[in-house]
């Protein structure tokens, strides 16, 4: 069973702010997520390693250098930048 | 009440690979800040990481070199926190397939720091708090890591101090990782515990976070174990946390609050592919190791007589015993030579960062020449010893120095006579030896060793001088 509480506790390690109004929607809609979930879990299959479906292994590079992208291109998308960094501003 | 410190280390040490973990971005230190990215390296959706093949190489490496068993399967995991060092959300790491699982670092006191495990993984960025706001570098992010995990067999801050020491050691010595702390290319995060002496039920533990110098994790150590016992003994509770040490206050104090518990949400990369090892590589591997520091400190005590403090000392930097290797080649007395590095060459090499290179000026085979003219009796140790000093100071080899003149010694009736001058120019010098002063025969001595520039023996000397003077 997803709580209010397991809202709240996700809502705080994602960084989210949830208001008050909006919780109970919320764990209804994680509720039914977490269902379809556990309707896959059920699914009848035999022992196989879904892990590795593929069945794909030691896909590799070389450690060869590629140039790296210039600083500005880096920072294009940054929704704040300073000095040639990503700006971070503390909302506490 | 007596306690037992209990302690166990997580060790982050980056690889020295060209590029990074699963990008072909550099991972050289520094750099102009965001100039070692690209879109995989920054998270930038839709990027895809492949997984850099010498990451995979060097960690086994690392394995071998402290006992670990190799596995044939791992796998990389994400590890969710949301942060501001890690762009995508999520750290690619190992949890539940590491590539190396077990092992040991061996202490001087025969004691084996067990280890759980070591995990590939990709380093975070670099933030820099100004101006209460947080700047963001992230040429450190995806540089590759190891994580050392050891159990928490530590039972001393020496031992800790020395497991350290052990780890960079050989990391260094195989070439996987510089190991500098003050450049956070080692850095551990200190698990430590109390509980009272003779009790095997562990105590609550905290976690000291990047400890970034073996100074300081004495330090924090040594503060946090008087912190827990004065806790437990005032009736107290040690609460588990994670503890952040203050260099300038040295103290620690607790790092995150209680809603950051962990909750890292581990689960399998879907973008990375199953690593699968093969028996073939890791003996491929183990064949191109070096011989370990253990094994050279225990040959050169065994096998060239060498005291086991020195063979420490020896063995302490690849560098200086490959060194030591090379001077010893046709050499009679290792010792000598081992005697010759420690003591003057040591003296000019005074820093870490000297002895890692060890750039002395003269080659290994330079200094085996001149230890093999002392051994066969051409020059006494006091020509060898300023002869070297020259050779350091030059670069040149021995026979630059020394003259056939020099060689061979004084033969008995040449130091008869140099003993016979050295009284006769002294004369106050043998009255005080007269009187008592026992000090008086060193500058007679002296005199000799000077009038024949260093080649007679000083004992021979000595002994001669002390039968002219009472003999007469």
């Amino acid at each position: 069973m997803v709580t209010r509480e397991d809202v709240e506790n996700i809502a705080l390690l994602s960084k989210l702010f949830v208001p008050e109004e909006e919780l109970d929607g919320l764990t209804e809609s994680m509720q039914k997520i977490v269902d379809f979930a556990d309707a896959i879990n059920n699914a009848p299959a035999s022992d196989e390693d879904f892990d590795n479906i593929n069945n794909l292994s030691n896909v590799f590079r070389e450690d060869e250098v590629v140039p790296s992208f210039p600083a500005e291109e880096i920072l294009k998308n940054a929704p704040e930048q300073a000095e040639q960094h990503f700006l971070v501003r503390n909302r506490e | 009440m007596k306690y037992e410190l209990v302690s166990g280390f997580e060790t982050h040490i980056e690889l020295q690979t060209k590029t990074k973990i699963f990008c072909g971005c550099t991972t050289q230190f520094g750099g102009e800040p965001n100039t070692h990215c690209c879109p995989v390296c920054i998270g930038l959706p839709g990027t895809l990481p492949v997984l850099n093949r010498e990451v995979v190489r060097f960690a086994i490496r690392a394995g071998l070199a402290v006992h670990g068993e190799i596995a044939e399967i791992a796998k990389m995991d994400r590890k969710n926190y949301c942060y501001p060092d890690l762009s995508k959300a999520y750290q690619i790491s190992q949890l539940y397939a590491p590539l190396i699982i077990g092992g040991y670092v061996e202490l001087s006191n025969g004691r084996k720091i067990r280890l759980h495990h070591i995990h590939i993984e990709e380093d975070a960025g670099k933030l820099i708090h100004q101006h209460g706001d947080t700047y963001v570098d992230y040429n450190r992010g995806g540089v590759p890591l190891i994580e050392i995990v050891s159990e928490p067999d530590i039972r001393s801050i020496d031992e800790a101090k020395e497991y350290v020491e052990k780890l960079q050691q050989v990391m260094r010595y195989i070439g996987v990782s510089d190991c500098k702390m003050q450049e956070g290319s080692m850095r551990c995060d200190v698990n430590i515990s109390v509980r009272p002496a003779g009790s095997e039920a562990f105590g609550t533990r905290t976690e000291i976070k990047n400890m970034n110098s073996i100074n300081n994790i004495a330090k924090a150590m040594e503060y946090e174990y008087d912190r827990q016992v004065d806790l437990i003994e005032s009736g107290g509770k040690v609460v588990q946390e994670t503890l952040r040490y203050d260099d300038a206050t040295g103290t620690t104090s607790s790092m995150r609050s209680k809603e950051d518990a962990h909750d890292y949400r581990y689960f399998r990369d879907p973008d990375l592919v199953t690593i699968n090892i093969s028996r073939d590589e890791v003996e491929e591997l183990r064949a191109q190791l070096p011989e370990l520091p253990a094994d050279k400190c225990r040959r050169y005590i065994d096998e060239l007589g060498i005291p086991e403090k020195d063979a420490a000392l020896l063995t302490k930097y690849r560098r200086i015993s490959e060194f030591f290797d090379a001077a010893i080649e046709g050499v009679k007395s290792p010792k000598t030579v081992s005697n010759f590095i420690i003591g003057q060459m040591f003296r000019r090499t005074e820093t870490e960062d000297d002895k890692e290179k060890f750039e002395v000026g003269i080659t290994p085979q330079m200094l085996g020449e001149l230890v093999k003219l002392l051994d066969s009796g051409k020059i006494r140790n006091n020509l060898a010893k300023s002869t070297l000093e020259k050779m350091l100071d030059s670069g040149k080899g021995a026979l630059e120095f020394i003259s056939e003149s020099d060689m061979g010694g004084v033969d008995d009736n040449a130091l008869l006579e140099l003993c016979q001058n050295a009284i006769a120019g002294n004369a106050k010098a043998v009255a005080d030896f007269k009187g008592g002063k026992e000090k008086a025969l060193k500058a007679l001595v002296g005199n000799v060793m000077k009038n024949s520039r260093g080649k007679a023996d000083a004992q021979a000397a000595e002994a001669k001088i002390k039968a002219l003077i009472l003999g007469e």
